[in-house]
């Protein structure tokens, strides 16, 4: 018997694919762990320095593949994201770099910064605001 | 006994952080935002609350996959800001309340909330990147942080945040000294955060969302995590923790003030409410 309410069938994440979309599930999280661990070692400062001052052999601590790695060395945030980082953590990465959220956002998109900038409401004047 | 004043839904935000930190409040784009809060800032300093409790999401920056609380209690005197990679902002560390918190932590233990309990919680811009705008003291109360996974799925499900706002009403309301508690949620509204779909904004679903968290919550509740990253993006599902202030809000609520702006990534939304539940006459 099982206790407590009801339960929601299919409220939480089951799978359904959605266009344009990488949903960061327990399996990815397995994927890209390393990956990930090596990215969240960079909200330490030394660590931003040890990075930037020999990336390869940083993350070689960190048991990157040398196809993982090189995704890094490229700057390849789509590839990142598909083998399993989590963007969140992956900011960490272009923080260290020297990258923003929009410059990895456009490259993502395969735009540059300047057209994806081009796009935003604010930049078009349709901007919505709702008071009230 | 405390009881609960007033609760606030907006969205956090690293943009609105970098905002402040510019001093942009006065920029074009800008503008709108800051002028869209003000009326809610000058509620709270006029309302002016003895505790916060702050329901939020880190950033991979005070918890990380090796050890992933689904949800994460402070229990702290002193909650310092999280390094997000960029080096500290210039804030003072938010004071804590850590009798209240294991108070809260006994609480929704027996109500069968089983939070991860954290003496040590460094906080990133789930709280820090809103609150400057809120007010112009550092910091008007203590706060007492709830970190939530909806992060790495599967994440709690929306009818879950709800109840944790009933519960959080619970505790407040069976605490004995007389305090009076703003109840917070942040979370981004429309926005995603990666691959070609990078910048989705639906600011009509926005504002549904903010109508349907106001006069029918319950519906919200029922809602499937695909459908809420389908209608606003897959990072937006962290909207879902605004269901656990209006949860703790009790049944009906009187509006004090609403905004929403979408100009760049992401829709920049604002609630704030006041309960009016017999239990809130008081």
């Amino acid at each position: 018997m099982r206790l407590g309410g009801p339960q929601v069938a299919g409220t939480t994440y089951h799978g359904e694919s959605i266009a344009g979309t990488v949903v960061f599930t327990g399996a990815r999280s397995h994927r890209g762990y390393r990956i990930n661990k090596l990215a969240m070692s960079l909200t330490d400062p030394a660590n931003r320095d040890a990075f930037r001052a020999d990336e390869r052999a940083y993350m070689a601590k960190f048991g990157l593949s040398e196809a993982e790695m090189d995704l890094v060395a490229r700057r390849d945030w789509n590839g990142l994201v598909d083998a399993g980082g989590s963007i969140y953590v992956l900011l960490k990465i272009a923080a260290t770099v020297g990258q923003n959220l929009l410059q990895i956002g456009a490259q993502m998109r395969g735009e540059t910064l300047e057209h994806f900038m081009a796009t935003r409401p604010g930049k078009q004047g349709t901007a919505v605001e709702r008071k009230g | 006994m405390a009881r609960i004043v007033g609760g606030i839904g907006c969205s956090h935000a690293p943009s609105i952080a970098h905002s402040y930190d510019k001093k942009l409040q006065k920029d074009p784009m800008w503008a709108p935002l800051y002028d869209g809060w003000a009326p809610a800032k000058e509620w709270l300093t006029q309302l002016k609350p003895d505790l916060m409790v702050v329901v939020y999401n880190d950033h991979m920056n005070r918890f990380f996959f090796d050890a992933y609380p689904s949800f994460a209690l402070g229990a702290a005197d002193k909650y310092p800001q999280a390094d997000e990679g960029w080096g500290p902002r210039d804030f003072p560390d938010f004071p804590g309340h850590a009798a209240f918190s294991w108070h809260l932590a006994q609480s929704l233990v027996e109500d069968e909330f089983d939070p991860t309990i954290c003496q040590e919680m460094s906080v990133d811009h789930g709280i820090l990147s809103i609150l400057p705008l809120l007010t112009e003291t550092h910091w008007p109360a203590p706060i007492v942080p709830i970190a939530a996974n909806v992060i790495q799925h599967p994440i709690p499900t929306p009818r879950r945040f709800f109840r944790l706002g009933e519960a959080i009403r619970r505790a407040i309301e069976s605490y004995p000294e007389d305090m009076r508690v703003l109840v917070v949620s942040t979370g981004g509204m429309s926005h995603q955060l990666h691959g070609p779909r990078f910048g989705f904004l639906n600011p009509q679903w926005d504002n549904e969302f903010m109508d349907r968290l106001e006069s029918d919550p319950i519906s919200l509740t029922k809602l499937t995590h695909a459908h809420y990253m389908e209608r606003g993006g897959a990072e937006s599902v962290e909207i879902v923790m605004w269901l656990a202030m209006r949860g703790a809000l009790g049944e009906k609520v009187r509006r004090v003030h609403r905004h929403y702006y979408a100009p760049m990534l992401t829709g920049y939304g604002l609630v704030a409410f006041e309960g009016v539940n017999s239990s809130d006459a008081r």
